[in-house]
């Protein structure tokens, strides 16, 4: 099983999320597989935690959710917004500054 | 010997539930993340007896993964946008909100009256109909008397 990694997880079970959902409407127990697929397990969730971040996106206007009933079970899918997508535009962009960021100081002799 | 059955673990969302009101998160956001907890808990059940795992263990590894409620609660009481309306604006609940209830009382009768006028002429006029009777009896009992 792959390991939790809480101390560098702030912000971005947020970003992997609206990156599934703007391609697809996933309900919770999906989005937590895919996020273990995308990542190839690097990166795994106390699978619960999931749903805060996702009523969280969903209060502030970044993602919908519908009820569907399937197989006898209802479940909710959630989904993106022009909000939600404007939101992993910034998320994506600043992820990839910082990534940059450490990438340079990783490759960089340090001087210290 | 043979060893005793293990108890099958189930998952116990009570003090959870209970846990998210008390803070003040809104019910309706308590009653649905309960809710998509219990089916995720139960896809994961599915998925490990699909797996070939025995339903014991099924429900095992379901709550291991499903992670520790504690994280879960914390993770929702870490944004202020999921608690009640009366918790995010207290000053406006505490006291705003029963002002303007107190301020509106006195006006509950005459708009209600506006809103249900038929039902209450009807009750007036049962009213004033029984009160006609009652003293035409009266008046009848009254003679009755005062002429033998």
């Amino acid at each position: 099983m792959a390991q939790s990694n809480p101390p560098f997880m702030s912000g971005v079970p947020e970003l992997l999320l609206l990156r599934l959902l703007d391609q697809n409407e996933m309900y919770g127990y999906e989005l937590v597989r895919s996020i273990r697929a995308a990542t190839g397990e690097a990166i795994s969730l106390g699978e619960g935690v999931i749903y805060p971040v996702l009523h969280g996106l969903e209060r502030n206007g970044s993602l919908k959710s519908k009820r569907k009933a399937v197989r006898g079970r209802t479940r909710v899918y959630y989904s993106l917004t022009g909000k939600g997508q404007q939101r992993l535009e910034k998320l994506r962009s600043d992820w990839r500054r910082i990534q940059g960021g450490i990438v340079n100081a990783l490759e960089t002799p340090s001087h210290a | 010997m043979p060893s005793k059955p293990r108890a099958m673990p189930r998952l116990d969302l009570a003090e959870l539930q209970n846990e998210l009101l008390r803070s003040g998160i809104s019910p309706r956001h308590v009653r649905r993340t309960v809710a998509e907890l219990n089916d995720h808990f139960e896809d994961l059940v599915d998925h490990a007896l699909a797996e070939g795992a025995e339903s014991t263990t099924a429900h095992e590894r379901a709550l291991v993964e499903l992670g520790d409620l504690n994280d879960v609660a914390a993770a929702i009481r870490s944004r202020p946008e999921l608690r009640s309306w009366a918790y995010r604006f207290p000053y406006l609940a505490l006291i705003v909100y029963p002002l303007t209830c107190l301020a509106l009382l006195p006006a509950v009768p005459v708009v209600a009256g506006i809103a249900h006028a038929g039902y209450l002429a009807r009750w007036a006029a049962c009213i004033l109909l029984s009160g006609v009777v009652t003293a035409a009896i009266f008046l009848f009992m009254q003679l009755s008397i005062t002429l033998t």
